[in-house]
């Protein structure tokens, strides 16, 4: 059990730097459904910053990202805890 | 002139062929007034987050393509009449898009491609 939340979430793991600057980095776009699932909680929240590493003027864009992503219903607004699956 | 990517979700009761048919006729809309569309994808039917007008799925469309604002607006306000559309929603792009877009692209994230690298 505790494998498989390792894959799904970035909980524990602090990377020392944004995950998205430097080269390498991922373009954040709202339509990369895969990527921003990594910043959000299980009820669907998105992750604050402190946690997840990202710098001030990432977390804008990706929150922006997020919210695209929600409007088309790509990503939930909220996540029921009694719906296990979880739906692209 | 400017680059708007235009993603808009289509009722699930529609056949592929009527989802080809809507998409063309936004395509028409878009290049009229010296417009051009750049790109097309169809994401296919893919399930909804949450319900929008009590439907569970929806088929997306993006468009992508070169016009001027009018003819957006245009297109938009018409989008906005048909009834087919559920929702849509339409950027503004600083530049056109090279590679197909992230949802087309499946498991090949490009955060995972960092991981491995």
């Amino acid at each position: 059990m505790a494998d498989d939340r390792d894959q799904k979430k970035t909980f524990f793991r602090r990377s020392k730097s944004c995950p998205f600057t430097g080269e390498n980095a991922p373009n954040i776009d709202w339509k990369d459904v895969k990527l921003l699932e990594r910043f959000i909680s299980e009820r669907g929240k998105i992750m604050p910053s402190r946690i997840t590493n990202v710098s001030q003027k990432k977390q804008r864009e990706l929150a922006n990202a997020i919210k695209r992503a929600r409007f088309m219903a790509l990503m939930p607004y909220v996540q029921i805890e009694t719906d296990n699956s979880r739906r692209r | 002139m400017a680059i708007y990517e235009t993603v808009y979700i289509a009722r699930p009761d529609l056949s592929t062929k009527q989802v080809e048919e809507l998409t063309k006729k936004f395509s028409d809309l878009l290049s009229a007034n010296k417009g051009k569309v750049l790109k097309t994808e169809n994401w296919g039917l893919r399930a909804l987050a949450y319900k929008i007008n009590k439907n569970k799925k929806g088929h997306y469309v993006l468009i992508e393509c070169e016009t001027d604002a009018p003819t957006l607006l245009e297109a938009e306000r018409l989008m906005r009449l048909e009834e087919d559309v559920m929702r849509f929603l339409t950027l503004k792009l600083d530049q056109p898009t090279t590679d197909e877009s992230a949802m087309l692209r499946g498991n090949d994230s490009s955060y995972d491609k960092k991981e491995a690298a």
